[in-house]
């Protein structure tokens, strides 16, 4: 199933399948297409998200998170 | 106008934030600086001296960046030390737990030529995490010298220092290459260069 960062509920995990703009600035992060990764939180009110890879803690707006597809497994 | 004497070779430390970069700079350079824990607050670069052998080596503590498109001033600062300095050496530093993170901003600095050797730093972090890394294959790899250390306990760090005259320019393509499995059919008549054991030989 498809969603938007943004929507993922809390401590799902998935799988990117895409993202739509500012790639360069999640890659250097380590968020890439293709990797997993874990939903940590998702403050309400435009944010932020904060998404587990590999060990990692990423966080971002919601804005960039909408932009970012997961395949939930 | 130069001040320092025509054989002082420059060495830039670049890497992500919280890598110990600053701790392992201390190491190399013997300051007494004492590492602090806020990120961020290396916007001015440090520089400092070491001698290894017969060489003198000027060391640049770098702020930490993601990768060569700066975002804020620190990063900003980042970039324009690596770029008015070509043809000095680059040593890449890189968290031992968090590997795969660094080498999006390793593959940048290398793709754009710079003599590189590559610090696998917090290795004690990587053991207490059950992180098994693999600095020779990493070495065999990318061609270039992967020397493991912990800057707070200084372990690899003579090592490392060793290390900084066998600086490579990374061979992209070589890379790839060795990615997709064909590798190299090394030609064992060749004599090995004696580059120091970029190619997997020593």
């Amino acid at each position: 199933m498809l969603k938007t960062l943004s929507t993922l509920e809390f401590g799902e995990t998935g799988r990117v399948t895409e993202i739509r703009a500012s790639r360069h600035e999640l890659n250097c992060m380590g968020l890439r297409t293709g990797k997993k990764l874990k939903m940590i939180t998702r403050q309400p009110i435009k944010g932020p998200v904060v998404v587990l890879i590999d060990e990692v803690e990423i966080a971002m707006g919601l804005d960039l998170a909408a932009q970012v597809t997961v395949n939930i497994e | 106008m130069k001040e320092q004497p025509d054989n002082t070779i420059t060495v830039l430390m670049m890497g992500n934030p919280n890598v110990g970069k600053s701790a392992l700079f201390n190491r190399l350079t013997g300051a007494n600086a004492v590492v602090s824990n806020y990120p961020g607050t290396t916007v001015d670069y440090t520089a400092g001296k070491l001698i290894e052998g017969h060489t003198t080596y000027e060391i640049i503590d770098a702020p930490g960046t993601y990768s060569l498109e700066p975002h804020d001033a620190a990063e900003k600062v980042a970039v324009l030390l690596l770029d008015e300095r070509r043809g000095d050496v680059v040593m890449i530093v890189l968290d031992a737990t968090k590997i795969e993170r660094g080498l999006y901003l390793a593959f940048e600095i290398m793709e754009r030529e710079y003599p590189c050797i590559i610090a696998l730093n917090m290795t004690d972090v990587a053991h207490d995490k059950q992180i098994k890394v693999n600095a020779a294959g990493i070495q065999h790899l990318l061609g270039i010298p992967v020397v493991e250390t912990t800057a707070i306990s200084g372990e690899g760090v003579k090592k490392l220092a060793g290390a900084i005259r066998k600086a490579q320019v990374a061979d992209m393509d070589a890379i790839r290459k060795r990615l997709e499995g064909s590798g190299e059919d090394r030609d064992e008549t060749v004599p090995c260069p004696g580059c120091g054991g970029c190619r997997g030989c020593g």
